[in-house]
């Protein structure tokens, strides 16, 4: 008995010594910024001396700023074109995927480079296939007679932000949608195909609510990945025209590191993060279903 | 175990009084600056014993003020760093972040021997100074030479109506070229490349911020002359919002508005074009006095030393040091080929063979002494960035009159100083 209780403490023992590494990592890494993010967002600091107290007058602040609510319509906005556009097409690139019979390895890792791909250099390629002068612009004039203002237009220019993004990461949600595909049994469409079920019925009630976790993984992962849209207006756009590229993430960064104000930024972060995390809950209980086969 | 403490203790003394003082001195992360200071500081340290530079590039980051801030927040800031623009260092200077060089001993002469007593008064902040001017990068307009011949014009465009003069007849030629790039993008910073030194330009080097009475400056006669000539532009569409890439060296434009770190550029990718250039300063109003010099904008930047350095006196006598040497302009020069911040370029025979062999070179440098650096308000960036969302942008699209334009600006200007 005792003996057993001495191997339990020692596993205990070593389970904690295990698991600390990564509790050690998360207080240094995740605990302390947390906790001076709110130490900040609840003082004026300008990253010389102490921070001081000062009440809630950066919550104040954001909720009178025009320029961050346009940042979150902006967003919210962005969320309009992108996410039909990335569920769409990934559940297109999904399908294809399925049906291919060789070389699905190399067409999933085909797509998955956009992924990985550094977002400065592919940002500075598409401001260069976008301009006004650009190869696809002369292209639609040589072909159609017309040019669009890819980046110069306000609506164009989220729209061609959405495009790119979209393109990043088609290949890395389609595979999360492929994989959801895998896992419904050949079986079903069999038993539907004999109760005699149409392509589109079979689609519509049994692939499409069986995909009902993987379509929620990517809605969390667009609406989390929209807050954090940061390197493509950055590079390409420069939030413009008229601030409609302008995201929450760069102004908080303008505001912390060029207008020096990393206690209004830090309070903007901490709003941002309630708004998305708000978001994502509505989402999840508005889409998600508890999805099983038995 | 007494003999062991003596010797312990003799040695921890030896320790203490040969050991060197430590400056940390951060540089502008650029090759040809790097080779620069590489030399300056290695010629430093070999003639210095008690004082040794840890010298390197200001460490990787988005920026060098995101990199310089997170230093100066976690206490790791350097004793002297360069790189500095003027809107930065005013802001450290608000923040009690920079160490206060003019009322040091030996400011009055380093100021006096480089020559740059008038640079100097607009560097200065509350009256103090904080940042010495490295160098100083004025802005001309580029205007392809050989374009302009075809088009009947021996001399470059001088006034606004002159620029109109010649968008017209681009215009009527071929629509899909133009005559200027009048704005060059629509980050904060690239106010300083065009409506700053337009503004310079037609107001005789006025600011457009008083900094006396915390109100934009842009609503005056001045103001509205710029405002005027880039709506025209746009409304008459002899510009546009996006020209593309490389469009003055592909002849898509006849003119634009660059700084000396072009010049390299341009001879390196565009050779052919490179011959075809010819520089003159920033367009004015038709009433500007052909005789009267024309201000520009300077990008420049400097060198400060931070108020949380141990060894202040010692940088100080680093910063002295650098200065004094009398190749530190010409080989600077060699090194970076941008013109350091000092009046007597032209007169200087130190300059002499660079300018020489260097005539665009030669050109930016007459224009140091006329180059004015931005406003030293902390608002730097607030204060562009609403310049471009309700002065410059509302007229590039045409939403708003340019005097509608200049009035809401305004408003939204003072209320930031204010």
């Amino acid at each position: 008995m005792n003996s057993k209780s001495t191997l339990k403490r020692r596993d205990a023992r070593k389970g904690a010594a295990f698991s600390s590494i990564y509790v050690i990592y998360s207080v240094i890494f995740w605990g302390y910024p947390f906790v001076w993010l709110f130490v900040l967002a609840f003082s004026k600091w300008k990253y010389f001396g102490s921070p001081k107290f000062n009440g809630i007058y950066n919550f104040l602040k954001l909720f009178n700023d025009p320029v961050f609510w346009k940042s979150f319509l902006n967003i919210m906005n962005f969320m309009l074109y992108f996410i039909p556009l990335v569920l769409v097409g990934s559940l297109l690139f999904a399908m294809g995927m399925k049906r291919l019979k060789y070389g699905k390895t190399f067409v999933g890792l085909a797509f998955l480079l956009a992924n990985i791909s550094s977002g400065v250099a592919y940002s500075i390629m598409f401001s260069k296939m976008f301009s006004e002068n650009g190869p696809l612009n002369q292209m639609l004039d040589k072909l159609f007679g017309v040019r669009i203002p890819w980046f110069t237009n306000p609506q164009w220019a989220l729209f061609s932000i959405v495009i790119i993004v979209v393109w990043k990461f088609v290949g890395y949600y389609g595979l999360i949608i492929y994989s959801g595909l895998n896992s419904i049994p050949k079986e079903v469409y069999e038993a539907a195909k004999i109760d005699g079920a149409t392509r589109w019925e079979q689609f519509r009630f049994i692939t499409l609510p069986l995909l009902n976790p993987s379509i929620v993984m990517i809605l969390v992962f667009s609406i989390t990945l929209s807050f954090g849209i940061f390197t493509e207006p950055y590079m390409i756009t420069g939030g413009g025209p008229l601030r409609s590229t302008l995201t929450p993430m760069m102004l908080m960064y303008t505001t912390a590191f060029q207008k020096m104000d990393p206690a209004y930024s830090a309070t903007m972060s901490i709003l941002v993060a309630l708004m998305s995390f708000g978001i994502i809950w509505l989402t999840r209980k508005i889409v998600e279903r508890d999805v099983s086969l038995t | 175990m007494k003999n062991k403490f003596l010797v312990l203790f003799i040695i921890i003394l030896t320790t203490i009084s040969f050991s060197k003082t430590k400056i940390v001195f951060w540089t502008a992360p650029n090759p040809n600056q790097e080779a620069f200071w590489k030399e300056m500081v290695s010629r430093y340290n070999s003639q210095n014993g008690d004082m040794e530079i840890e010298w390197s590039t200001i460490p990787a980051a988005g920026s060098s003020e995101e990199a310089i801030l997170t230093a100066v927040a976690s206490g790791r800031a350097p004793d002297v760093c360069t790189n500095i623009f003027s809107g930065f260092s005013a802001q450290l200077s608000e923040i009690g972040a920079l160490y206060e060089m003019s009322s040091l001993p030996g400011f009055g002469d380093l100021v006096k021997n480089r020559k740059m007593e008038n640079i100097m008064k607009s560097w200065e902040y509350d009256g103090k100074s904080y940042i010495i001017p490295l160098y100083s990068n004025s802005v001309l307009m580029w205007w392809r030479k050989d374009i302009l011949k075809e088009l009947g014009w021996d001399n470059p465009p001088r006034t606004y109506s002159d620029i109109y003069k010649l968008s017209e007849q681009i215009s009527t030629k071929d629509s899909d070229k133009f005559s200027i790039r009048v704005i060059q993008g629509r980050n904060w910073n690239d106010r300083w490349f065009d409506y700053i030194t337009y503004f310079y330009a037609a107001g005789q080097g006025e600011s457009y911020v008083d900094l006396d009475r915390y109100r934009a400056n842009i609503s005056g006669t001045t103001g509205k002359e710029v405002a005027k000539f880039i709506e025209t532009m746009f409304k008459n569409k002899w510009t546009a919002v996006d020209l593309g890439d490389a469009a003055f060296y592909k002849g898509y434009i006849v003119g634009s508005l660059k700084g000396p770190w072009e010049i390299a550029y341009a001879k390196n990718q565009f050779p052919d074009v490179y011959n075809n250039i010819v520089l003159s300063p920033a367009p004015v109003p038709d009433n500007y006095p052909a005789d009267k010099p024309v201000y520009t904008f300077a990008d420049s930047k400097g060198l400060v030393i931070f108020e949380t350095s141990k060894h202040k006196k010692e940088a100080w006598e680093f910063v002295k040091w650098i200065f004094n040497q009398k190749d530190f302009d010409s080989m600077w020069l060699e090194y970076t080929q941008m013109p350091p911040a000092r009046e007597d370029l032209l007169e200087n025979p130190l300059f002499e063979n660079f300018f020489k062999e260097n005539p665009y070179a030669a050109e930016y440098a007459k224009f140091v002494k006329y180059a004015i650096p931005p406003a030293q308000t902390t608002k730097t960036v607030d204060i562009q960035d609403e310049m471009t969302v309700s002065l410059i942008e509302p007229m590039m699209y045409g939403t708003k009159t340019s005097d509608d334009a200049i009035k809401d600006a305004a408003k939204k200007i003072n209320k930031l100083l204010w």
